[in-house]
């Protein structure tokens, strides 16, 4: 397909994910606890999505390949060595936020 | 835009009733976030019944990589467009996350704020894909706002004005 509103359903029933180094992609897949590969785009070096997946990356949440080595990637993997991605904490926000305005 | 109104509507999920009615507003171009945000309000609604919001639209200030001269004028005419909408609603905070919409937005209450008129409390949140940049919308608006949000420690670092919170959404 090409555009869905949401791949949802898709990832639920995934037991891998390979995908670019779009923060929606990498963040809705991780938190669905899906072990994820992000190829990136070797020809857009200085694109800033890839801020995210190295990150990612160097937390041990994702594995990471280019184009040219993703079979080498799948053939060599070890998903166990995968990271658990911790969800974000909008609590910590609306805090933040009342005790500024003086809201608490 | 998409991921910008996902980030701001999970950052609005915790937040009370006493950050009501809100008003939110996007690009004229913007075709998907006005389906997230209704469905979010629907779900609110149902917790709590007095909720209200509303959505407007101006016009985007800037396409991706459109060139800094234009960007400038098409940003200013986005400023002047917005500044009705924002003497009109006069908002006691405005949060925003980054989209070139939020820019205007932001500086037309800064404006306000200037000439006396009504003050506003500037909320920036920087997108968490930004771990090691800031966007350019966070680079102008770290100028402007009254608490700039980062959800990465190394911006921190970089904008010691900022404020830290780890992640967020």
């Amino acid at each position: 397909f090409r555009f869905k509103d949401s791949l949802a359903e898709e990832l639920q029933s995934a037991d891998l994910v390979i995908s670019h180094a779009g923060a929606g992609s990498c963040l809705e897949t991780l938190e669905k606890g899906k072990p994820l590969i992000v190829v990136i785009n070797d020809k857009l070096m200085d694109n800033h999505q890839l801020e995210l997946a190295k990150q990612l990356h160097r937390d041990g949440c994702v594995l990471y390949c280019t184009c040219s080595t993703l079979v080498e990637t799948l053939q060599s993997m070890d998903l166990s060595a995968l990271k658990p991605f911790p969800p974000g904490q909008p609590e910590k926000f609306a805090s933040f936020l009342d005790k500024v305005l003086g809201l608490q | 835009t998409g991921g910008h109104t996902t980030e701001i509507l999970r950052l609005l999920s915790c937040l009370s009733e006493s950050y009501s009615p809100r008003h939110y507003v996007l690009a004229d171009s913007d075709k998907m976030s006005e389906a997230k945000i209704r469905s979010f309000e629907q779900k609110r609604a149902e917790t709590f019944s007095k909720s209200q919001f509303s959505l407007d639209r101006i016009p985007r200030s800037r396409e991706v990589r459109q060139s800094w001269i234009s960007s400038v004028l098409t940003t200013l005419y986005s400023i002047l467009y917005s500044l009705p909408l924002t003497y009109k609603r006069k908002p006691d905070l405005i949060l925003c996350n980054g989209p070139g919409t939020c820019v205007p937005v932001c500086l037309s209450a800064f404006l306000l704020g200037l000439l006396r008129v009504k003050r506003t409390i500037i909320v920036y949140v920087e997108s968490i894909c930004r771990v090691e940049t800031l966007s350019l919308s966070g680079k102008i608006l770290y100028y402007f706002s009254d608490y700039f949000i980062v959800q990465w420690p190394e911006l921190k670092k970089k904008y010691p004005k900022s404020v830290y919170l780890g992640r967020i959404v």
